[in-house]
């Protein structure tokens, strides 16, 4: 009883104790306040990451065999075996190809200035892409994205349901311009606004004479889209897709064939092998393997692996706040050992085993531990609740903006508290401070009863 | 006399320091009967404080037995040995060696804290500390209970320090000193204290000093020279006490 009991005391009376209490509290704290933040960052990225990517790519190589036989330029062949398959939502096909942006008539100046500026070149160097509206908006979410309120300078289609119809009051002198939506940032960017006029440039080799034809053509802005994606919302241009291969002038009519399941995370990887299997019985793919079809993580497989990695290796580095706060542990244990040497002897004179002695001293880290994790641990999960409040406010103390939301586009700190990592935290913060408490613990066992009682 | 509550046996205890071994007592053979008070004698470094640890069960000896009621207390597992020391012995010490951290009643029941188990402490706690409260009060300390060691002057800390070593009411007890820390008339009052309690509890008690007047106030005076006991006297006291 007395162990518990002088333990208490020992913590109670001794305000070093509490230097030990804070570390644990303000390690345990941090690494849940701060795993939390990651792991809602790790979320949102790894949403934004799939961006418009839907359940499955379907991406038929176009080189024709030993035989002649070329897959099918038309996608309804491939798109028929697909919707074939109860457990398609839906899909559709998309035509993709590069270009370049120019802009003409009062703008054109500067688009010249930005095209020669070495900084701002990665901004004329586009990706097109032709869309069947309908298809495109029951297998992805670029409905959401012409949706989505702009963040930066960018306009809303005025008709959802026809997003490609001219803007209203649009009224060229001349013939009527084709149009195409393009991404707010690159609207942004280019100053673009709904009626703008851009000019692209664009070629397609002819891989049997070796003609490298170049074409130009002039469009419309009829309005932006917000993926949330920074790289598809600076970098893409829509068409309607059968505009798209006029313009390329090419016998290809589509690139890829995104799916949408009903059932991803059920149903993914196997709708990939059994479609890959069907499409290339019927010829519309090259191979078998499956690397034509693939689902959106084998899509983006390395840069998901890199995010896993960051994660773990960002909670290994902050173990060793707990391993710290672990050695204060011990480092104030050991003085008291030192400053209790005649304590020690008075209670193995009084009593006490060796045992005993060894284990009040591990009651002590026990409760630094108790104390310092559970006050971390309301504090971590309190602060990872309210983080963006808190942001705000320190934000609004320090006078500087310490969560750029433009640059992650996010309206929030992401934050999302998973109670196994706050329970093991704890508990390893408990293992850590109890190692770590076992050194001294086990030195005031062994002290010997009289040399301590002799330490007056 | 009765039976010896504790013996030694040609107990020899050296020490090592450096290289060399230093010996302190060279078989020492004492017995302590029940309910006899034992004064220690001699000059310092003679081996009073060694002979005592050892009759306290706090210092192994290099060779020699140490018979606790008649069983070898070095044969005995350290738990036992332990609670040897909890239950059997009081010690009073010469700097009091009260837990500054704990109060004068809670100093007090320190032993029947060790000796008990969570639930066993709870049960018995308001009996244990009523019985503290009440042997501090009878020791003049009723208006001290909650004072932490600091807040008491030295006899009233040795008081505490007794009413502790009493508590359990152990047949024997061990006093090295017990008035060496305080002044003459002080140490006078306390001993008063010591010796009346000894007395109605007819307990053994084996005291250190080098204070004449207090060893002629034992049954028997052991004098030590040399790590060896160079006289074992029967007092006046013990005869009258015969009588």
């Amino acid at each position: 009883m007395y162990r518990t009991f002088l333990a208490w005391r020992y913590l109670a009376a001794r305000r070093t104790n509490v230097i030990g209490i804070v570390g644990i509290m303000v390690g345990v704290g941090a690494l849940i306040l701060i795993l939390s933040i990651m792991t809602g960052f790790l979320l949102e990225t790894k949403r934004s990451l799939r961006g418009t990517l839907s359940d499955l790519i379907l991406e038929p190589i176009h080189v024709p065999d030993r035989e002649g036989r070329t897959i099918p330029y038309d996608p309804e062949p491939a798109l028929a075996v697909v919707r074939a398959d109860p457990r398609v939502a839906a899909a559709c096909a998309q035509l993709t190809w590069y270009g370049i942006l120019g802009q003409s008539g009062r703008d054109a100046a500067l688009a010249n200035m930005r095209m020669a500026d070495a900084q701002s070149g990665k901004l004329s160097g586009v990706k097109l892409v032709g869309i069947d509206v309908a298809d495109e908006f029951a297998a992805t979410n670029f409905r959401a994205a012409l949706e989505s309120t702009p963040r930066f300078a960018g306009s809303r289609v005025a008709d959802l349901d026809d997003p490609f119809a001219p803007p209203p009051g649009y009224a060229p002198e001349g013939r009527m311009l084709p149009t195409c939506i393009v991404g707010e940032q690159l609207a942004s960017a280019w100053n673009l606004r709904r009626g703008s006029e851009i000019e692209i440039v664009t070629g397609v080799p002819d891989p049997l004479t070796g003609d490298f034809p170049v074409n130009n053509r002039r469009y419309v802005v009829v309005g932006t889209f917000r993926s949330g994606e920074n790289e598809m919302d600076l970098e893409k241009i829509y068409f309607e897709r059968a505009e798209l291969a006029d313009f390329l002038s090419s016998e290809r009519r589509f690139s890829q064939i995104l799916v949408r399941l009903h059932d991803y995370a059920r149903d993914g990887k196997a709708v990939r092998d059994e479609l890959s299997a069907k499409l290339h019985a019927a010829g519309l793919v090259k191979f078998a393997d499956g690397r034509e079809v693939r689902t959106w993580e084998d899509f983006r497989r390395s840069l998901l692996g890199a995010i896993e990695n960051e994660r773990v290796l960002m909670a290994i580095m902050l173990s060793l706040v707990v391993v710290v706060a672990a050695f204060t542990i011990f480092a104030i244990l050991s003085m008291m050992v030192t400053e209790k040497r005649r304590d020690i002897g008075i209670l193995s004179a009084l009593g006490a085993t060796p045992g005993g002695v060894t284990s009040l001293f591990l009651w002590i880290a026990f409760l630094d531990a108790l104390i310092g994790a559970v006050l971390g641990a309301v504090l971590g999960v309190l602060g990872a609740l309210h983080i963006d409040r808190i942001e705000r406010w320190l934000s609004s103390v320090l006078g500087v903006q310490i969560f750029n939301r433009n640059v992650y586009l996010f309206d929030h700190i992401p934050a999302v508290v998973n109670p196994l990592w706050v329970a093991v935290i704890v508990l390893g913060a408990f293992a850590c401070t109890l190692l770590f408490a076992a050194i001294p613990a086990w030195r005031a066992g062994r002290l010997d009863p009289l040399e301590a009682l002799r330490y007056e | 006399m009765s039976e010896a509550i504790v013996s030694a046996r040609g107990i020899v205890k050296a020490f090592q320091v450096g290289d060399r071994s230093l010996e302190v007592l060279h078989g020492v053979a004492l017995d302590v009967g029940r309910g006899e008070l034992v004064g220690v004698m001699g000059a310092s470094g003679a081996g009073k404080s060694t002979l005592i640890q050892i009759l306290g069960l706090l210092e192994e000896p290099t060779a020699g037995e140490v018979l606790f009621e008649g069983r070898s207390a070095w044969k005995a597992t350290v738990a036992e040995r332990a609670r040897l020391r909890n239950e059997r012995i009081g010690f009073v010490f010469q700097f009091y060696h009260l837990l500054p951290e704990l109060t004068a009643v809670e100093n007090v029941v320190l032993p029947a804290m060790i000796g008990r188990s969570f639930g066993a402490w709870r049960a018995a706690r308001p009996d244990l500390v009523a019985r503290a409260e009440a042997a501090l009060a009878r020791f003049g300390l009723a208006e001290r209970l909650k004072h932490r060691p600091a807040q008491l002057s030295g006899g009233e800390r040795q008081r505490v320090a007794i009413a502790r070593a009493l508590f359990l009411d152990p047949p024997l007890i061990i006093a090295d000193e017990p008035t060496g820390n305080l002044d003459s008339a002080t140490g006078e009052k306390v001993l008063d204290l010591l010796l009346t309690e000894r007395e109605s509890r007819g307990l053994s008690m084996v005291l250190v000093t080098h204070d004449e007047r207090l060893a002629a106030r034992c049954h028997r005076v052991v004098t030590m020279a040399d790590g060896r006991i160079a006289g074992d006297a029967r007092t006046t006291t013990a005869r009258a006490a015969a009588r």
